[in-house]
């Protein structure tokens, strides 16, 4: 009982770790480090550009990179999560195509195995394709709307705060944008 | 003799007025004319030179480290020739400009009547911040008997901003090398993601492809 009990759970841990909306460690890392580097890139505008000065400047370009790498990342999760599903399903035929090719000599094989096998593909491409997608999506949004916003929306004000607005308020919009389940 | 002059003003009223150019009144209007004429060459040779002045700041923008072009014209108004000019301007002091081009002190042997003269320096400012440009100095001999030199002052530009170089080149630079490294910076977070989503997406969609041409 108590083994069966266990194998239940354990199929039900891979199926609800592969489903939900926790990602896992090395995932976790790709996104915090991609949202670091992407929410520092604009550093180098204001320091270039509207000539910030890069050492009396630090304290508050390592808060915002730092507000902003959590506000990116959470957007990447979340926009990642509502990907995952899209492209699942539409994935999913492409997917067992290709397992039923890849295995059609293999007779041995009984259903549930090739079944298993397709979920465990189709959740490893969503995965992959979610994860990329939502990388270069949310990149592309909070890039232009830096761009946007610092020279030409808050252009008049001055460098360190068209620099705390401009980036606070990217990371935030994509952030928003990404709670919204459509 | 007037007894003469007066006969013949008899006789000639009787003969008809049109036939002689010589009537009293052409008469009084040569005499006037010349009289007119002496008393305006007596005049101009008595005037002596009168020197305009002004001075002229000539860029739209005055920035801190970068050049600012001051024009100073000079116009004879009176009748002789000035003579041995001297303009000066001691209002840019070596520790705020920095001169580049011309002189600030300058001599000029003639300005004819009538005519002009006009002295360009460039000036470089060392510090930015508000600048009261005032008048340059103008020492001449208004005529050439003239003992005492006449000392002349220019307009005044007046009080001027200088603004920072940084300030200026954040307004107008075009930054396109800043612009360039950020570009190849930010290329990669987005190219890379992209690409592999792309090799992806393509790989599935030919699989899907394949099936309906089968």
């Amino acid at each position: 009982m108590t083994q069966k009990q266990k194998a239940l759970s354990k199929e039900e841990e891979i199926l609800l770790q592969d489903f939900s909306r926790n990602v896992s460690t090395k995932s976790n890392a790709l996104f915090y480090g991609n949202a670091f580097i992407v929410s520092a890139i604009p550093i180098w505008l204001f320091w270039r550009i509207h000539f910030m000065d890069l050492l009396t400047s630090s304290p508050l370009f390592l808060i915002i990179t730092c507000l902003s790498t959590y506000l990116v990342s959470f957007a990447y999760k979340k926009t990642k999560f509502v990907l995952k599903h899209k492209v699942a399903v539409k994935r999913e035929d492409a997917i067992s195509r290709e397992i039923s090719k890849m295995i059609s000599e293999d007779k041995k094989m009984n259903k549930k195995e090739k079944d298993e096998r397709v979920l465990w593909k189709k959740n490893e491409v969503s995965d992959y394709e979610a994860t990329t997608f939502s990388i270069f999506y949310n990149n592309a949004v909070f890039l232009a709307v830096v761009i946007g916003l610092s020279f030409f929306i808050l252009k008049s004000f001055s460098p360190s705060f068209n620099y705390i607005l401009s980036v606070g308020l990217s990371s935030g919009l994509i952030a928003l944008l990404s709670t919204g389940t459509k | 003799m007037i007894k003469i002059i007066c006969v013949r003003a008899r006789k000639n009223e009787k003969r008809p007025a049109t036939t002689s150019p010589f009537t009293m009144d052409n008469w009084l209007k040569i005499c006037l004319l010349v009289v007119f004429a002496v008393a305006t060459t007596g005049n101009e040779e008595a005037t002596p030179a009168k020197l305009l002045f002004s001075k002229q700041i000539l860029n739209k923008y005055l920035v801190e480290g970068m050049d600012i072009v001051i024009k100073y014209s000079l116009f004879n108004v009176g009748g002789t020739a000035a003579l041995d000019v001297q303009v000066a301007d001691n209002t840019f002091g070596p520790q705020d400009f920095e001169v580049v081009g011309g002189q600030l002190k300058v001599t000029i042997d003639r300005i004819a009547p009538g005519s002009n003269a006009t002295h360009v320096v460039v000036i470089r400012p060392s510090k930015f911040g508000y600048f009261n440009f005032t008048a340059a100095e103008v020492t001449y001999l208004p005529s050439e008997n003239a003992a005492e030199a006449l000392v002349g002052l220019s307009s005044e530009p007046g009080q001027g901003a200088i603004v920072p170089f940084k300030e200026y080149d954040r307004k107008f630079s075009p930054h396109l090398l800043d612009w360039l490294s950020f570009a190849v910076m930010s290329m990669p977070s987005l190219v890379l993601p992209f690409a592999l989503w792309f090799s992806s997406k393509s790989k599935y969609e030919a699989v899907l492809t394949q099936k309906k041409d089968k």
